[in-house]
């Protein structure tokens, strides 16, 4: 008998207890990313959020895929209706994949508007269709020079003297005299050396009525440029393809090259990548094509979006914009991640001086080298068929310019008609 | 004397060649096995490196596996164990009796479904892709280890091997099991599996392979990092945007250790088999 | 089950008729190919023509697919595998072969042991070999490989970065990974040829090659067909030792082959319909190519006889 009891009053207990425990259970919410470095600014900022929030708590299951595979599985599960996340990274050159056709993504307008003032909006524009603005980055990207001031040195050269890229090219020549070392490296399989300097110069791959600008006059000129450092051998074709392959690393890490140009969040692989380069290395702004033109241009990036499919829509947008846009969030993606933050209020602050990681590593407060460039960002067109035109510079203009070295014109005018064929 | 020392010379000869081709296909592992023991920032800082350095290396990063985002690592293997299991038992009972029935019986539609088995030998499980995980996703079934095992549920290339396999029984067996009073799917379980022994061996060594290795599909099915294969996982691990190799070196190391112990346990029985069923036209 | 009373002759019927058996065992493999192969194949053939713009959204387009497949990414796809599945037939058949035969001969030393050796990177992660063959074949001179070709006087070489060397490694790493598996399909074969054979060959004054090349190659011909078929399948299909070798970064496009194409335009781009057209256009090849592979082996006028 008394067992039965038992049961019952277990039973009871359990019922009671269960709804206690749903009446606070938190929200669930998945988030999908291709660059685990994220993780630690969302599990910051989800502390933060649910330590504030007047509303349900949150639970956020991360779940971290290579590059590749996340945005397939994306896509996938787009369009099959099923799977998706509730928030997800999209790297920007896949961004205009998801805004076509019925869009998939939730717009962010009731977060962003009420900040424009205080954020890069042209950041934001490149994830935004008809003034919705559907994804949410985490930095500027503003590309700078990263020196290796040891070689330099030996060289005689200061890095803080090279204003222009025809100083950079001098630069480069006395470096490989004197040290026998090359000044820089050009990407072959991916668009971190072609696009800035192109962008920075004033060109694009196209333009916002959707023509192709890949064979303007400006677009061969930078290339011609990129092209004579290397028949000078002061620039030669990256070990491994780009800047994040492993033979890269190792091969910058043993002090083989005086530069590397890439978007400021390449400070962190710095960091993780090349430790014994600590001390050595400098950041300062690009070299300037012309006095009055573009300071910088804007690189890379992650749309972070919120996925309409989502049966919590309006908690992920909320959570979005706090772990993104706030205050706080910029900060951290700074001392967290390294990453150049998109509040415009935080450049020049006390808060984004104080000592950290990146700072040690680079013995430098590296923010100088951006603060002064921001006033003069070029700006990039990621149109819907973007994503055709990024594929193109990194398997074939790269390619056919630093590898199989064809001249500057013809590889503009062979990529601008196969990207006019794609696009049609 | 003349022979044996010919003996000899060919002896030497055929080393020479085993050596080589050993240290080619040793090289990858034996970089693997020395990178799991050295600092992940090594690789990076110096490339392929075939040099035993006792003063950088320990077992720290084997450790590293129980503490990386909580221990992830041995959800990963639990899962691929789960999915290795399921994959190769539910396959291995399928496909044996199917094999059997094409080589031992003569019915109508035979030559058909030969035909058909012998079509999706051929056929790139790929081009499916989208379409299976829309069936899948009807289902409900995403993000399940049944979803993952689905598309090989009766493996063509296990159906293909059995019914080589088969064609060498003795097709008396089945008379004198009949005589017996058994039915011919008694005289499958009781009289012809245990001869089978040996195929069931080669082609489970083969059907772990595949599913330890799998990674395509279990990756678009899985979503939840507590799922995931360790194909996938260790995947995750260099994204290339934030590469993690003290715990990838480590990783695939654990993760090969345990079928190369299954694969020199049951080696003799997997020769033995696949001897056995070996292609007969 | 039943057949546990012993009686002789028991009363075959229902299921247990001999002549309905067969189908009952083969019932799991039709609903497995009714269930899980037939919809996603009529699937792939309708999508091929059609554009695909979200889950509900579709539109039948004609050839338009098909007629894409003439731009200049898929040809050299499809070069690209070509050229990778006769390399990999080219090498991935006789080598193995060679060790199979050397390791199934008389004179071997430790065959066991070498066997089991081989069989090993079969079982390792495929992530890990991608980096040991990317940092080997490496553009700088320190390179393993630049190292290797500059004893011979050569200058150094970026071996992934141009179609034909990139092509050898490819084929290098899937020898690496597939040469076990191929040895024991060969070496199996070769135990299982009866040692009469062998003798009378002897008798006969056949030296090692002669009776190689007739006794033992004929002899597997069988296995020669299966590992041949499955070999042209793995080659047409490669995707996974690309992907492995390059990561994203495919330098000019020169690794891609169909698959790969295939996911990059269906998955990557979002292009459904262009992805499948390209795989019917893959299917077609592979069961043309192995059709042609079939008859020249002979291989269905033995089914036949």
């Amino acid at each position: 008998m008394s067992k039965k009891l038992l049961a019952v009053i277990l039973a009871l207990i359990m019922v009671l207890g269960c709804a206690s425990v749903l009446a606070e259970e938190p929200v669930k919410l998945t988030l999908w990313t291709f660059q685990e470095l994220h993780l630690q600014l969302y599990k910051d900022q989800l502390e933060k959020y649910n330590a504030q929030t007047t509303g349900p708590k949150l639970e956020i299951d991360m779940q971290v895929y290579p590059y590749e595979d996340m945005h397939s599985k994306l896509t996938l599960a787009l369009q099959s209706g099923e799977g998706a996340p509730d928030i997800s990274d999209i790297e920007i050159n896949m961004f205009a994949n998801y805004l076509k056709g019925d869009i998939q993504l939730a717009p962010m307008n009731d977060y962003v508007e009420p900040l424009k003032d205080v954020l890069v909006m042209p950041r934001l524009d490149n994830y935004a269709r008809q003034g919705n603005y559907y994804g949410i980055d985490h930095h500027i990207g503003a590309c700078v020079v990263f020196y290796n001031t040891e070689i330099l040195e030996a060289a005689g050269i200061n890095y803080l003297d090279i204003k222009t890229w025809d100083d950079f090219a001098a630069a480069g020549k006395t470096v490989l005299e004197k040290t026998g070392k090359v000044m820089t490296t050009w990407e072959t399989s991916d668009c971190w050396s072609i696009y800035p300097m192109v962008s920075q110069h004033g060109g694009d791959w196209l333009a916002e009525d959707g023509s192709v600008r890949m064979d303007e006059q400006v677009v061969i000129d930078t290339l011609t440029f990129m092209d004579n450092m290397m028949k000078d051998g002061t620039a030669i074709a990256t070990p491994g393809g780009n800047h994040h392959a492993e033979e890269y690393y190792g091969w910058m890490n043993q002090g083989n090259s005086a530069s590397v140009m890439m978007p400021f969040w390449y400070t962190d692989r710095f960091l993780n990548y090349m430790p014994d380069l600590q001390g050595k290395m400098k950041v300062a702004p690009m070299p300037l094509w012309t006095d009055g033109g573009y300071k910088t241009a804007q690189m890379g990036g992650t749309g972070t979006a919120v996925i309409k499919t989502s049966e919590n829509v309006e908690l992920a947008k909320d959570y979005l914009a706090f772990a993104t846009m706030s205050y706080d969030a910029g900060l951290q993606s700074w001392l967290l991640l390294g990453f150049d933050p998109i509040r415009t209020d935080l450049y020049g602050s006390e808060d984004l001086k104080q000592d950290n990681k990146f700072f040690q590593y680079y013995e430098d407060n590296i923010f100088a080298a951006i603060e002064g460039t921001l006033d003069s960002v070029a700006p990039t067109c990621l149109i819907d068929t973007y994503p055709v035109a990024a594929d193109i510079v990194k398997q074939q203009m790269a390619y056919n310019l630093f590898i199989l070295r064809q001249d500057p014109a013809t590889v503009a005018a062979d990529c601008a008609e196969e990207l006019r064929m794609m696009i049609e | 004397m003349g022979q044996k020392i010919k003996a000899n010379a060919s002896t030497i000869v055929i080393g020479i060649f085993f050596v080589i081709a050993a240290i080619f296909l040793m090289m990858p592992f034996y970089f693997m096995f020395l990178s799991s023991l050295k600092p992940g920032t090594e690789i990076l800082r110096q490339g392929l490196s075939f040099r035993v350095e006792p003063d950088i290396m320990s077992f720290t990063n084997y450790n590293a596996l129980n503490t990386y985002r909580e221990g992830i690592y041995w959800s990963w293997y639990k899962s691929s164990l789960i999915v290795m299991l399921l994959q190769t038992g539910v396959g291995l009972f399928f496909a044996s009796i199917v094999g059997y029935a094409l080589a031992m019986y003569n019915f109508r539609g035979k030559k058909v479904f030969d035909i058909i088995v012998l079509i999706l030998l051929m056929m790139p499980f790929e081009i499916l892709l989208l379409p299976m995980y829309r069936a899948l996703s009807t289902m409900k079934m995403t993000n399940s280890y049944f979803g993952v095992i689905m598309p090989y549920l009766v493996p063509s290339f296990m159906v293909f091997f059995f019914r080589q396999y088969c064609s060498g029984l003795p097709k008396e067996l089945i008379e004198a099991g009949r005589i017996d009073g058994c039915t011919d799917y008694g005289i499958f379980f009781r009289i012809m599996v245990p001869i089978m022994i040996p195929a069931f061996g080669a082609m489970s060594i083969l059907s772990a392979m595949n599913s330890w290795n799998n990674l395509l599909w279990p990756l678009i099915v899985l979503n939840q990092d507590t799922k995931f294969t360790l194909p996938i996982g260790l995947g995750t691990t260099i994204t290339p945007y934030g590469n993690a190799y003290d715990v990838l070196m480590p990783g695939a190391v654990m993760a090969v250790v345990p079928i190369i112990i299954v694969y020199l346990f049951c080696q003799k029985s997997f020769m033995a088999g696949m001897t056995a069923g070996s292609v007969k036209g | 089950m039943q057949s546990a009373q012993k009686r002789p002759r028991a009363k075959l019927s229902g299921l247990n008729d001999p002549r309905i058996v067969p189908y009952v065992m083969i019932a799991p493999f039709v609903i497995y190919l009714l269930g899980v192969y037939l919809y996603p194949t009529i699937s792939t053939i309708i999508m091929s023509f059609q554009r695909i713009d979200g889950p509900t959204q579709a539109e039948f387009i004609g050839l338009s697919n098909y007629n894409k497949l003439l731009t200049k990414n898929y040809i050299m796809a499809l070069k690209t595998t070509a050229l990778f599945t006769v390399w990999d037939v080219a090498i991935l058949i006789p080598v193995p072969l060679l060790f199979a035969a050397m390791l199934a001969s008389k004179n071997a030393p430790l065959p066991n042991f070498f066997k089991s050796l081989y069989f090993i990177p079969a079982l390792t992660s495929i992530i890990v070999a991608g980096i040991v063959f990317r940092l080997a074949f490496g553009s700088l001179e320190t390179s393993i490989a630049n190292r290797v070709i500059g004893l011979f006087g050569a200058a150094p070489k970026m071996w992934l970065q141009f179609s034909g060397s990139s092509t050898f490694v490819l084929v290098l790493l899937t020898l690496w990974r597939w040469m076990g598996v191929n040895i024991v399909y060969f070496y199996s074969a070769i135990q299982s040829i009866p040692a009469d054979l062998h003798e009378a060959g002897k008798i006969d004054g056949a030296n090692t090659v002669q009776a190689f090349l007739h006794i033992t190659l004929p002899s597997i011909r069988p296995t020669l067909i299966y590992v041949l078929t499955i070999t042209v399948l793995g080659g047409f299909s490669m995707f996974t030792e690309s992907v492995a070798l390059w990561q994203q970064s495919n330098p000019g496009g020169i690794g891609r082959t169909i698959v790969g194409y295939m996911y990059m335009m269906g998955i990557t781009k979002n292009n459904m319909g262009l992805a499948s057209a390209i795989g019917i256009t893959l299917l077609l090849l592979v069961f043309g190519v192995n059709m042609i592979q079939l008859l020249l082996m002979g291989f269905f006028k033995k089914e036949d006889a």
